[in-house]
């Protein structure tokens, strides 16, 4: 039995309209149903497999692959720090040392008081901009190892929400690796991806034949 | 005739099938190319790399996978090329560095592609330094698998064979590169009927079975070849034993039939073979109304004589015989020549009121195969769930539909190949003939349906969907199908030997030989065989149990048969057999119906004698012999000789051998056959046996019988699951956990209309009896449907009436 | 001279919605589209020798020509940019998501396309929502939908966002992610042309090719193919990035040298240090050093000179660069990133990670040398270029091209660390 607020069970039924066949739907509904619970939990993924008519195991073998759908509850910012050669070159690795010894979390983990989940992630196509961190998967470039500091603790102290790409890259980023163009007033709401609104087709999509 | 083409593996030029992929190829004709992810019978994923060879192409050398390419014409290939080995012993090297190195303890061990190749193709010492990965040691996956993915070398085929070949997708592999494993949900355990299938293909000890594991090692067991028991298809297997004990089956590679799979029902059956409840000596009545052991004389002496003096008093007549399907031909043969030439009865039967017209079944025509099904451009199944009752067959049909072929499925409920069925009707049980007409007749509602069949090859599936299910439907079905576009039928019952017995005419309407019972030639015939046979009118196992019950019969010979479990009206056989004046059993279990009678005699089973038997085709194949058998217990024909022999007569039966060739002699439909073609020649994957013409044999030519349909407030759709209350699952240990409980299933709109929550308590009734049970939700069911599974503790006695009645308990 | 990002360098505001788009020409060559054969239009882009911008730099129009036919088909844009050192496509989507949008549906009509989708990397959630804000309005507006500008061409357009995983940027695992599955590379043949999404003839082109659609259609495969030299038509958007002082994407004509590009586009090394390697076309690239200043940026050369284009992200690293942990982090990115279903990528790739990792840690062995380069081979047999794979994908013989790489022009650093066992 799906038990989602009645909005992400109607976002449910426009993804599973907007494919050919069902089972493409699979990733978006992982989506809402990490909106949902706030993580890709055991439930989520029977939810997912009633509404696609796969098995639990076939949801939980495509979650598993994908390295965003969370199966363990994460904190209420997700600090991700890219690693990758681009970021590496110019001191990536300092900067997930920075975040992990400001908020105390190691990376690949969250911690105890469920604020910071930390984790070091592969490129995150911000190279020119590098080294660079997504908070909840916005971005913000050119960080370095202090302002990364002043980052975790403008979120524990502030907790903004929703947060603000543009905002936390004016705070606290350099370099970028081209002109952002204007601010924008959304953000993310929770340690999930802000493409909104777990649709996935063109939101007018045609109806009748 | 597929197009052949010439290609040079290794310098040697080859002809071979255009298209056919290069390993199989290459293999076929000597040259064996290594492979640990490749299965012949599931498509290629070329992940393993193993199978890499050198092709020639117009832009090089191209270093290739074997097991994902067709051949084409003029190709060139090397297999042991110098990259080709380096390549080989990478991969090797690369599956090895993270596998343990615990062969000794492995069940594999012995037969491991892994361990043969690494012998045969590997590097010698290991250059890895580095930690392996390490995974919890072996896991449960259900009640028959274990799983240890730190042996798993990620070749995918059981997971493949799970989600493409059977349909069930409960393992799958999970996270990704190298921390990719195998594994099940959780709480969701591998609960397939197919699961053993992993096992065997498994090319490592990843995934080993609760039955087997710990048994033996390969090198000590012997190996036989023979053909499952356990339900109508007729699996090819290979007997596994050691010490004179059955340790395992496996299923062998039969073109025609199984293409190497089993269920698990016939795969883990042995253990029954192996049960300490198993039948060892004869057992007699005693004075106090107790069955206590006798020796084979006193057994023979009693049975003799209770048997004759029913005869005497009451003519042979008074005697009927139920049994036969459950062992060889010989066995079923020599039941029949024995109930009509020693006992002189035409009662007799080897269905036990779950079948179809016995002429309908053995008889019909066009009569079909089951390598219809892959040219078929349309399959119509009209008939039982094949996933719970013929399980090899549903595999074979969801391959064909997986490979294009349209396939209609027409049943009261949901099916296990739903899921890949073009169209899928479902009726409330009692309505068929309706549903049927409106079929015919073109109704507007089901005008996509009907032009889904209309285009040929069609094969038609027919059988009862459910025990209530008046038979005629199924020939009303067939009348229909048979003249569609190159229609060809199977006629479907489940029952392990059943079409055997039938061809050997146990059976009222049916001679040995596919000959009606009512041919004064086919008699004649037969007559000059056996000298003797009686005229009158025979009954069938209902009305040997009406017989019996009202006293019309006095005396009952059994031979492989549990009525009370296994005739819809269970109670009533029960009654039946108390109040038969002489009861004797032949059996290898004291099954509920054999404790009720006077002389029970000990039987060898499957695995301990030799014969041949019949599957739903028509086609003739071998079972073997693998072990001694229990204690005293002997061939039923031989017990029958000597049962013959003490009423002053003989059925001939010396040995199986003489058996066979009087088979091939008096029985039309299988003359000819001889049994060194079915052990050697092209018949060792199994001989169909057409109809000829010149004998006269039944040809059976379906009919629409015209049914009324049943209207029932609410109707009952009964039918057998795979695992049920059978002596195999009973008296296997890793079955009988398997077995579901007993309960009955509602439309939840049915159940919400009764007040009757999931999980509550009713008592169904029948006209022929009542059951009390917990209530399940099926939405599957048409509403208005009340569905329970036969033969799990209750559904017999609720016998064959379509309308029930429901009172609510809680 | 700039085709695809003129306009947002001229509206730096405001480029990514349609009111400016349609103020600078916006649509048109959809409506001069749809007045065209579809036949017609393949015609220019074959004319235009245009080469896809996803990595391999297959002809377009070739490519376009093996679609089968056979109907459904599908259009499927490769917005998964994740190749370490790439961050082009994001600025397309983000800054001009309807130059996009008009070139899928320019190129549907012209490939007989009624469904499209666009995968973008889960990542790129603000990209995400301008493409998603793009096409509702597009579909408001009636350029996308049911009987675009009473054309009597029917087009839905999906947006599909992927979930963190490199190898969906390989275009048939992006199918297979796309189906709901694993993200798998299927073997090939069958090629996605003949049968790709939901076993249908597809067409997967990356976002860049896609977005020079409209400027082809406008001006003539013709005027496109005669800029820049022969065999690396139009112009490109590089990614530059690393030790230099002014990283950030360069829309150029093809032709000018590396060292020029470094020099006058990306100001030369920081800090006025001297250069040690870079990577010419994204991870997977081997690496080049000073000696390949001169090599000129085009598919060609570059191949010629031993590496790839790729996907047109320069990495460079300067004269302190630590080349093993430089190469470890690229390896470690293809470990993490291999999807696991072939044995050689799935065991080789954490294999060659974790000598690298003990090498880095002082725990090398002088035989780890030779280690390295045996298994790259069985990877990647005979380490030639352009490699041969006992893989199904090129992803596991891109691990090997920093291994060979450092193994080549930086041996002696290699050796070092196993003979003193510190980081030079
Ligand atoms: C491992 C791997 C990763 C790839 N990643 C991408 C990618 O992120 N974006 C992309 O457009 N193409 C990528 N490609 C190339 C695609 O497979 C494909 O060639 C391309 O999308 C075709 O588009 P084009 O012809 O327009 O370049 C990748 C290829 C491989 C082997
Ligand atoms: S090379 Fe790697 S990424 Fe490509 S298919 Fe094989 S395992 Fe997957
Ligand atoms: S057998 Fe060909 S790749 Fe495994």
């Amino acid at each position: 039995m799906i038990t989602w607020s009645k909005d992400r069970a109607e976002a449910a039924q426009r993804i599973l309209g907007s494919y050919p066949e069902r089972r493409s739907a699979v990733m978006p509904l992982l989506y809402v149903a990490m909106a949902e619970y706030g993580y890709v939990s055991e439930q989520a993924m029977r939810d997912v497999a009633e509404l696609t008519g796969l098995t639990p195991v076939q949801v939980s073998s495509v979650a598993s692959f994908y390295t965003m759908y969370k199966r363990e509850e994460v904190g209420r910012y997700l600090v991700s720090v890219c690693t990758s050669v681009s970021c590496h070159l110019l001191g990536g690795d300092d900067v997930l040392h920075a975040v992990e010894a400001e908020t105390g979390v190691p990376h690949g983990e969250t911690g105890p008081d469920g604020t910071f989940s930390v984790e070091h992630v592969e490129c995150i196509g911000a190279c020119g901009g590098a080294p660079a961190v997504q908070v909840n998967y916005e971005l913000i470039e050119g960080v370095t190892p202090e302002k990364a500091v002043e980052l975790c603790q403008w979120l524990n102290a502030t907790e903004p929400d929703p947060l603000l790409g543009d905002e936390m890259q004016a705070l606290f980023g350099g370099q970028r690796s081209f002109d952002w163009g204007p601010s924008e007033s959304t953000g993310s709401k929770g340690p999930v991806p802000a493409f909104g609104p777990y649709s996935t087709a063109g939101t007018d999509r045609l109806a009748g034949p | 005739m597929s197009e052949r083409v010439t290609i040079t593996v290794d310098g040697i030029p080859l002809e071979v099938d255009a298209g056919e992929l290069l390993i199989k190829a290459a293999e076929d004709n000597g040259t064996y190319i290594p492979r640990f992810c490749w299965h012949p019978r599931m498509k290629p994923v070329g992940m393993c790399r193993m199978c890499l060879v050198e092709v020639e192409g117009p832009r090089g050398i191209l270093l290739t996978t074997s097991c994902n390419m067709p051949v084409s014409d003029g190709m060139v290939v090397h297999t042991e090329s110098e990259t080709v080995k380096k390549a080989q012993e990478g991969i090797l090297e690369f599956l090895l560095i993270n596998h343990p190195l615990d062969c000794p303890v492995c069940d594999r061990g012995g037969e491991c592609p892994l361990q043969d190749q690494t012998l045969s193709h590997g590097p010698g010492e290991s250059r890895f330094v580095e930690e392996k990965r390490h995974f919890e040691k072996p896991i449960p996956i259900s009640d028959l698998v274990l799983l240890d993915r730190e042996r798993c070398i990620l070749c995918a085929r059981c997971t493949r064979f799970s989600d493409e070949v059977s349909g069930d997708p409960l393992i799958e592999f999970q996270s990704r590169g190298n921390n990719t494993q195998v594994l099940t949900f959780p709480d969701e355990p591998f609960a397939s009927y197919f699961s053993g299938n992993t096992v065997q293909i498994c090319p490592v000890g990843a995934l080993t079975s609760k039955p087997y594991r710990f048994r033996a090692r390969p090198w000590d067991l012997e190996k036989t070849e023979s053909t499952c028991p356990h339900c109508s298809v007729g699996c090819s297997i290979e007997v596994h034993t050691s010490q004179n004990e059955v340790i395992r089956y496996q299923g062998v590679d039969n073109d025609d039939v199984n293409w190497g799979w089993l269920c698990d029902k016939g795969r883990y059956s042995f253990e029954s073979v192996n049960s300490a409840e198993r039948l060892d000596t004869p057992l007699i009545r005693n004075a106090s109304g107790q069955l206590e052991p006798a020796s084979w004389p006193d057994a023979m002496e009693a049975a003799a004589t209770g048997l004759a003096s029913i005869v005497e008093a009451h003519g042979g007549n008074s005697v009927a015989g139920i049994g036969g399907a459950r062992g060889s031909n010989e066995s079923a043969y020599a039941f029949g020549k024995f109930m009509r030439t020693i006992i002189g009865t035409n009662h007799l039967d080897a269905q036990l009121g779950d079948g179809l017209d016995p002429h309908f079944l053995v008889g019909s025509t066009p009569r079909g195969v089951i390598n219809d099904l892959d040219t078929a451009k349309t399959i119509v199944l009209w008939g039982p769930d094949l996933k719970e009752e013929l399980p090899v067959l549903y595999l074979r049909v969801r391959h064909a539909a997986q490979q294009g072929a349209k396939l209609i499925v027409i049943h009261p409920r949901r099916t296990g190949l739903d899921d890949r069925a073009t169209f899928k009707v479902v009726y409330k049980p009692g309505e068929g003939p309706a549903l049927l007409n409106k079929l015919v007749e073109g109704d507007p509602g089901l005008a996509e349906v009907r032009a889904a069949i209309n285009e040929g090859p069609v094969v038609g599936l027919v059988g009862r969907t459910g025990l209530t299910e008046d038979p005629r439907l199924a020939e009303a079905v067939a009348a229909f199908l048979r003249e569609l576009p190159k229609a060809t039928l199977m006629p479907l019952a489940r029952r392990s030997n059943v079409y055997g017995a039938l061809d050997m005419g146990v059976s009222p309407r049916l001679l040995p030989g596919r000959v009606s019972s009512a041919s004064e030639s086919g008699k004649a015939a037969l007559r000059e065989h056996w000298g003797s046979l009686p005229d009158d009118f025979g009954r069938d196992t209902i009305g040997i149990i009406d017989g019996l019950a009202d006293g019309h019969l006095k005396g009952l010979v059994m031979m492989g048969s549990d009525p009370v479990r296994d005739v819809p009206s269970g109670n009533r056989a029960a009654e039946a057999l108390s109040r038969a004046e002489f009861v004797v059993a032949i059996d290898t279990f004291l099954n509920d119906s054999a404790a009720a009678a006077d002389v029970v005699f000990p039987a060898l089973g499957f695995t301990e004698q030799e014969g041949t038997v019949t599957n739903l085709e028509g086609r003739v194949q071998k079972v073997t012999q693998a072990a001694p058998g229990p204690g005293q217990a002997r061939p039923d024909w031989s017990i029958l000789e000597d049962l013959a022999h003490r009423m002053g007569g003989s059925i001939g039966a010396t040995s199986v051998n003489v058996l066979f060739k009087e088979i091939v002699t008096v029985a039309p439909a299988y003359r000819g056959l001889t049994w060194v073609d079915l052990e050697f020649g092209e018949g060792r994957d199994g001989l169909v046996m057409p109809l000829e013409e010149g004998d006269q044999p039944i040809q059976y030519v379906a009919v629409d019988p015209g049914l009324a349909p049943t209207k029932a407030p609410l109707a009952l759709h009964s039918a057998r699951t795979l695992y049920d209350d059978g002596v195999h699952t009973r008296f296997g240990p890793s079955l009988e956990r398997l077995v579901g409980a007993p309960m009955a299933y509602l439309h939840p709109d049915d159940a919400a209309r009764l007040g009757i929550p999931d999980g509550g308590e009713v008592d169904v009734e029948t006209v022929q009896g009542s059951a009390r049970v917990q209530v399940g939700f099926d939405p599957s069911l048409a509403p208005g449907t009340v569905f329970v599974p036969f033969n799990q503790g209750i559904g017999q006695n609720l016998g064959s009436a379509v309308e029930v009645k429901l009172e609510v308990v809680s | 001279m700039k085709i695809l990002t003129s306009r947002m360098d001229a509206h730096p505001s405001d480029s990514h919605t349609i009111s400016r788009y349609l103020a600078t020409g916006g649509y048109r060559s959809l409506k001069k589209a749809l007045s065209m054969e579809p036949a017609d239009i393949i015609a220019e882009v074959k004319a235009s020798n245009l080469r896809g911008r996803g990595g391999a730099g297959f002809p377009c129009g070739v490519k376009w020509g093996f679609l089968a036919d056979v109907h459904p088909r599908y259009l499927v844009v490769n917005g998964d940019e994740s190749e370490p050192g790439t961050f082009k496509d994001r600025q397309l989507l983000e800054r001009d998501p309807h130059q996009l949008l008009e070139g899928v549906i320019i190129s549907s009509h012209a490939l007989g396309v009624n469904h499209a989708f666009i995968y973008i990397r889960g990542e790129y959630p603000k990209p995400a929502r301008r493409v998603q804000q793009a096409l509702a309005d597009a579909y408001a507006s009636g350029y996308v939908g049911r009987n675009i500008l009473g054309s009597g061409f029917d087009l839905d357009i999906t947006v599909h966002l992927g979930a963190g995983a490199y190898i969906c940027g390989e275009e048939t695992a992006l199918l297979n992610s796309l189906e709901g599955r694993r993200g798998e590379p299927r073997l090939k043949p069958p090629f996605p042309a003949v049968e790709g999404l939901y076993g249908k003839p597809t067409i997967v082109n990356n976002v860049e090719t896609l977005s020079n659609m409209p400027w082809i259609v406008e001006n003539g495969g013709a005027a496109y193919a005669a800029i820049g030299p022969e065999g690396s038509s139009g112009t490109r958007l590089f990614s530059l990035s690393g030790h230099v002082r002014r990283p950030g994407n360069h829309e150029i004509v093809m032709g000018m040298t590396f060292g020029e590009l470094i020099e006058d586009l990306g100001g030369g090394i920081r800090d006025g240090r001297a250069i040690k390697a870079f990577i010419p076309g994204g991870a997977s690239a081997p690496w080049f050093t000073a000696d390949h200043l001169d090599v000129p940026v085009t598919i060609d050369d570059v191949a010629k000179a031993g590496s790839m284009l790729g996907s047109g992200a320069i990495v460079v690293m300067d004269e302190t660069t630590d080349v093993v942990k430089a190469a470890l982090s690229v390896v470690s990115f293809f470990a993490h990133e291999s999807c696991g279903q072939c044995t050689p990528c799935r065991e080789g790739t954490t294999w060659l990670e974790n000598m690298l990792r003990r090498l880095t840690v002082g725990q090398g062995r002088a035989v780890d040398l030779d280690l390295l380069l045996d298994v790259s081979d069985n990877i990647s047999p005979g380490l030639a270029w352009p490699p041969r794979q006992t893989t199904i994908c090129p992803l596991g013989p891109s691990a090997v091209s920093p291994v060979l790489s450092i193994l080549t022009h930086f041996r002696d650093e290699v050796e070092a660390l196993v003979t003193t066992g510190v980081s030079s």
